[in-house]
């Protein structure tokens, strides 16, 4: 008895975590932006700064850029994800991280995991943030708004729309 | 996972005799290129085009077993040749796949009906089933006929006879099991844990685990050297392969690999990684732990497994 008393909140959290279905989806896009390395960086550097320049983030908090911290993103939509760094690299200008639970009506997902990473490209800065996802019913007959295409439709325009306001924030000199 | 397979494979004599001395063949699948390549001597020798999305590869009895999850079925293809030989239909989603040594039968993992099914080469047939934890994910088979099944959601593994499929045990591993790799001598099970970031060491003879040790952002595949000194784990996130010291279980070596690697293999002193969004296979010198050759290969490359000619291990 005291046994499944422990055991049972972890069997509940576990639950609760992230099942993802077998076939996973790449989503991929970049941008160039008109500033430095260093200068792109800077603004989006800031893991949970996101919601700076992300023009569908209402707001988002975290617990630090580093190994291990997290941020939380409130969609305009309403909907919001949690999202862990699996790696902070500030020498590379690049990070890896993950999401948590899903949230069908922030993203239509069940599990992704990306990497953003800033690089030079001739005056300026390459901008590339890719990743790889699940779809949102992972079922074999998943409905046409979970599907593999309605993951990758609104992961692709998650991204660059992201971008987009990225490049706006650094060239405008601005964030949103 | 392949090191076990590659002690199974026995190809035919009378295939053997055909064919040209090669040691061994690494079979990769690509999920969205839909192709089995073949990979010999450190190159691509030849692509077979196979049904849509395959996720898993094994090997074994001179047969080569694709996983179709999103397909409702397994593909049979000849080790020898490549070549698709038939369809078997599955009602499941299936995902990973072990190979018995006398190649009559195959293990299925059913990813969304926690299930595993032992079916008939020939046609499919469903022979035994047992249940499963959450989400099975990889299968792997000792010579004792047990099988070893990373109950991804459930975050155990469990282990059947597979025989009668009965349960044998039920081990309680890191968070997210997924891959898994027997010791040579089979003393040892390797797991690697995809949230937890660790690899879980369990010993096959009292069926507990021994000890949890960090390996790397999301480890995704695993593979064990054939003395059974080193392992090899590929980290999906951070697009490394770590090396761990069998006796000490701390990392010797980070090695830089293509993005999102998956399944790993050993053949011949090289270690073969599938590069499942950078859509190459890296092949790894393990006298110096550097990789030494990137092979292009159809789109999406998830799991490798050796098929080896001449019936023992690299």
């Amino acid at each position: 008895m005291r046994l499944s008393l422990l055991v049972l909140p972890l069997a509940l959290a576990a639950t609760a975590a992230l099942a993802h279905g077998p076939t996973p989806q790449k989503v991929s896009q970049s941008i160039t932006i008109k500033a430095s390395p260093d200068a792109v960086w800077k603004v989006a550097g800031d893991f949970a700064g996101i919601g700076r320049w992300h023009p569908a983030v209402a707001k988002a908090e975290g617990s630090g850029s580093k190994d291990g911290g997290s941020r939380t993103v409130t969609f305009k939509n309403g909907g919001a994800l949690t999202e862990s760094l699996d790696e902070y690299k500030p020498e590379e200008h690049s990070y890896s991280y993950r999401m948590s639970d899903p949230d069908l009506k922030a993203l239509p997902v069940s599990s992704y995991s990306a990497t953003f990473t800033v690089s030079p490209d001739g005056d300026g800065s390459k901008v590339e943030w890719m990743g790889r996802f699940y779809r949102g019913d992972t079922g074999n007959e998943p409905p046409e708004n979970l599907s593999d295409e309605a993951g990758r439709e609104a992961m692709n325009g998650f991204f660059s729309e992201g971008l987009k306001g990225l490049k706006a924030a650094v060239e405008g000199g601005k964030a949103k | 996972m392949s090191s076990t397979l590659v002690a199974r494979v026995l190809v035919p004599a009378l295939v053997l005799s055909s064919l040209p001395a090669w040691a061994g063949t690494v079979f990769v699948t690509s999920q969205q290129g839909a192709q089995l390549a073949r990979v010999e001597e450190g190159r691509v020798t030849g692509g077979t085009a196979v049904a849509s999305a395959p996720a898993t590869v094994a090997a074994g009895g001179g047969l080569v077993f694709l996983s179709h999850p999103d397909g409702h079925a397994i593909t049979v293809a000849d080790a020898a040749t490549g070549a698709v030989l038939r369809r078997l239909p599955y009602g499941g989603q299936a995902f990973g796949l072990a190979v018995p040594a006398d190649g009559r039968s195959l293990f299925v993992a059913d990813w969304s009906g926690n299930r595993v099914d032992r079916l008939s080469v020939e046609d499919g047939t469903v022979e035994a089933s047992a249940e499963t934890g959450r989400d099975p994910a990889h299968l792997v088979l000792d010579r004792a006929g047990r099988l070893f099944v990373a109950d991804r959601e459930s975050h155990r593994v469990s282990v059947f006879d597979g025989a009668r499929m009965t349960r044998l045990a039920t081990i309680p591993v890191g968070t997210a099991p997924f891959a898994l790799a027997l010791s040579p001598d089979e003393r040892r099970l390797y797991v690697g844990n995809v949230r937890s970031n660790d690899v879980t060491v369990i010993d096959t003879g009292s069926l507990t685990a021994l000890a949890t040790v960090p390996a790397g952002a999301m480890p995704y595949g695993l593979a064990v050297s054939p003395d059974g000194a080193r392992i090899f784990v590929t980290n999906q996130h951070a697009g490394t392969v770590t090396v761990l010291d069998a006796a000490s279980l701390t990392i010797q070596a980070r090695i830089g690999v293509g993005r999102y690697p998956e399944g790993i293999a050993l053949l011949d002193g090289k270690a073969y990684v599938a590069n499942w969004f950078s859509d190459t296979v890296s092949v790894i010198d393990l006298a110096t732990l550097k990789e030494v050759a990137r092979l292009p290969v159809a789109e999406g490359p998830r799991s490798v497994a050796v098929g080896s000619t001449q019936g023992g291990a690299p």
